[in-house]
């Protein structure tokens, strides 16, 4: 065998299962689901091709899809900020010489291990009207609790608070790009008289600027994509049909569940998922557009 | 080359073991029938009775030792999803778990029994259902279910509650007026350290309760041929305006998010309107819990409209056994084994097992009033068969209720938007009911 032909044949035997894997679950069922979009599907009976339609009910008539975007982005532009806050208010702390600091990086990062859905049980027993935890504790204080899970108002900035427990993995990112800044620029800095701030304005954040685009893109599109948690926090208060109360956390990813798995419109849950897709590539893309302005990478 | 050779050779001796464990993981359930014998699938969802299933199956295949029956076992939560999937599949089992809720939903894959149950009438005993029970086993006048247990609205109450307030129990005659009267004399605030009672629960985000008010005040959810939305009608409009006013106007109810959970278990909720009968067994476990039943207060036009719902067997289209199955579905549902369900905790779908209960001699468990549930049977309507019935209500409508009962729209402003959404999704995607 020549070496040319040998590096094609070791070729295929490396890259082709991974390749034939790719091809089979990822590409044949993203075209069939962005054919299904223009069917209507309902599982039992073959695909009836119907044009634009799942898109214009979608657009102009279903009570429950502009809902689900409203949550979705009330959610993504609430929660990503605070979390990447969090994360690198929690990163700063733990990047300074801590005694036992190894110790209290694997306990801030604990909680990403959890599934959120145990979260979301956990939190929505604490957040429940009566005899929850919290109003119980507020009681004591001569103070009357809200209907934390099941009023409108409440159930969703009770879920982001619930979601920000998540900021592990943001954080270790944030410390590796910390670790990566130069303490001369830092000690240089301190001799020509920059506080703290200065420090922190004008040599770290500069210099994690692209750390911090990272986890923006990738909370972003965490965010636009929840499920699980809008999920187990729905069965967790016992709700009928998770995204309630009032589709008050009816995120997209949980209403696109609902029609696919609930009840079976295949092709409208196509169709949700190919405007999800174009929505994460138009934000992602914004993204990096935006952040030609304020991401620096050291050229 | 010797190293390239080896893991050549490791590389393809693991896929060939991978290949190998997939072929048999996807055989192993697949073991072939001794002969003479007929393999058939039953897909059941897991409940409590899961022991009396499978006793009901070894003396099954004792009694019919020509047939053979897998069980699998599907949790509730699942149980729709993986069914509709094995249905696209073309891998559907002989017999399902099915219900009169979701029989429209079901049927593309229900075989339709009324040949079988008119041949075998007679031998299974079709007269011995209960006539409304018989009425809910039927789309379009076709047998599509053998039921084996059922749900019925009934109104519950804590006798202990009601004794301490020295009021009369409920009685068959009762209506909204008595249910509002007598729940304002049960509701209380914090007594002797232990927290307030609330006169009647009110159940939220579901339809069981608000669609019973409607339905009592004289409206309906879809006109007779179901193309249409009905909600917005004056009678409609009143139900849901009884079931908001029980917390905002008469205060027999919790607001809207303090429901206390298990609040009838837990003694902080006297009168449940609804409930469940699978709950009954749960009841009768808590020693301190005295309760009853009585039929559900009247309403202003009529008493009918609490929900009556069975939930039983159906066949598959596409069984290649389909006589096997519909041996195994007659003794399902033989008298003796609805017997054993209804000793569960259950009211009978069977006259002669429902009266035996009533005449049992000794002490009776609650419900004590057990001749009302029975009595409400006749009061008890299904629910509407339209094939998106549960889709239209879960995500049209009960937003709209949900918003009202949160003091954000009125009865009229819920009532006309879920109307609106209604007929908005039933002109673009629902099939109207049968």
């Amino acid at each position: 065998m020549t070496t040319r032909r040998a590096q094609i044949f070791w070729f295929w035997i490396f890259a082709g299962p991974a390749m034939a894997g790719f091809v089979v679950f990822s590409l044949w069922p993203m075209l069939s689901s962005l054919w299904l979009s223009f069917c209507q599907y309902e599982v039992v009976s073959p695909p009836r091709f119907i044009g634009f339609q799942n898109y214009i009910y979608l657009f102009a008539h279903d009570p429950s899809f502009w809902a689900s975007v409203k949550v979705t982005s009330v959610y993504t532009v609430v929660q990503v900020p605070l979390s990447i806050v969090a994360a690198l208010a929690l990163a700063l702390v733990l990047d300074r010489p801590l005694r036992g600091r190894g110790f209290w990086r694997a306990v801030f990062f604990l909680p990403s291990i959890l599934p959120q859905v145990a979260f979301a049980v956990v939190f929505g027993y604490i957040f429940q009207a009566d005899g929850g935890l919290l109003n119980r504790l507020l009681a004591l204080a001569g103070i009357q609790g809200a209907a934390w899970t099941t009023s409108p108002t409440w159930a969703l900035p009770v879920l982001i608070q619930v979601s920000l427990w998540g900021f592990g993995y943001p954080m270790v990112i944030f410390l590796a790009g910390l670790q990566n800044v130069p303490r001369e620029l830092y000690e240089a800095a301190h001799m020509d008289g920059a506080g703290a701030w200065a420090r922190f304005r004008h040599i770290t954040l500069p210099l994690i600027s692209p750390v911090i685009l990272f986890n923006v893109v990738m909370s972003v599109i965490g965010a636009l994509k929840v499920f699980d948690l809008a999920y187990a926090f729905g069965v967790a208060q016992l709700q009928w049909m998770p995204g309630g109360p009032a589709r008050s956390t009816l995120f997209y990813g949980l209403n696109l569940y609902q029609q696919a798995f609930g009840f079976f419109h295949m092709g409208l849950a196509s169709a949700m998922a190919w405007i999800l897709f174009g929505a994460i590539v138009v934000v992602t893309a914004a993204n990096f557009r935006l952040s030609r302005r304020w991401v620096h990478y050291g050229d | 080359m010797f190293f390239r050779r080896r893991d050549t050779l490791l590389w393809l001796v693991s896929a060939l073991l991978a290949g190998a464990g997939f072929w048999w993981a996807g055989h192993r359930q697949q073991r072939p029938a001794a002969p003479g014998v007929t393999q058939i699938s039953w897909f059941v969802l897991i409940t409590p009775l899961r022991d009396l299933y499978e006793r009901q199956v070894t003396a099954f295949e004792r009694a019919h030792p020509e047939i053979k029956v897998n069980i699998f076992w599907v949790p509730g939560s699942e149980y729709n999803t993986k069914l509709k999937i094995l249905a696209a599949t073309g891998e559907l089992p002989d017999l399902f778990f099915s219900g009169d809720v979701w029989l429209s939903y079901l049927l593309p894959f229900s075989r339709d029994l009324t040949p079988l149950v008119a041949r075998d009438a007679a031998e299974f005993g079709l007269d011995d259902f209960y006539p409304e029970i018989r009425r809910a086993m039927q789309l379009d006048g076709k047998y599509y279910i053998l039921p084996e247990y059922m749900n019925l609205s009934l109104l519950y109450y804590n006798r202990r509650m009601f004794r301490e307030a020295q009021l009369a129990e409920p009685t068959a005659a009762w209506t909204w007026d008595d249910l509002v009267r007598s729940g304002k004399a049960l509701t209380h605030g914090p007594r002797e350290g232990r927290p307030g009672v609330w006169g009647c629960s009110r159940v939220e985000g579901w339809w069981g309760e608000w669609f019973t008010y409607v339905r009592q005040a004289g409206g309906k959810m879809f006109s007779a041929d179901g193309r249409r939305c009905l909600l917005d009608s004056p009678e409609a409009i009143a139900g849901l305006g009884f079931y908001l006013e029980k917390a905002t106007k008469h205060r027999i109810s919790a607001p809207a998010g303090f429901e206390p959970v298990n609040g009838f278990v837990n003694q902080r909720v006297a009168m449940i309107v609804g409930g469940h009968v699978s709950y009954w067994l749960n009841y009768n476990q808590v020693p301190a819990l005295e309760w009853d039943v009585q039929l559900l207060p009247r309403g202003p036009v009529t008493r009918k409209g609490g929900e009556i719902a069975i939930a039983g067997y159906s066949i598959s289209r596409a069984s290649a056994h389909p006589e096997e199955a519909w041996t195994l579905v007659k003794f399902l549902t033989r008298p003796e084994a609805i017997a054993d369900v209804v000793a569960r905790g259950n009211l009978s779908v069977r006259r002669s097992v429902g009266e035996a209960a009533m005449q049992a001699k000794g002490p009776r468990p609650n419900p004590h009033h057990l001749e009302a549930a029975y009595a409400q049977f006749e009061f008890g309507e299904p629910i509407p068969h339209h094939a998106n019935y549960i889709e239209i209500v879960s995500q049209i409508v009960q937003p709209e209720i949900d918003r009202m009962v949160l003091g954000e729209s009125t009865p009229e402003e819920a009532a006309r938007r879920a109307t609106a959404g209604v007929n908005a999704f039933m002109t673009t995607f629902a099939t109207a009911a049968p």
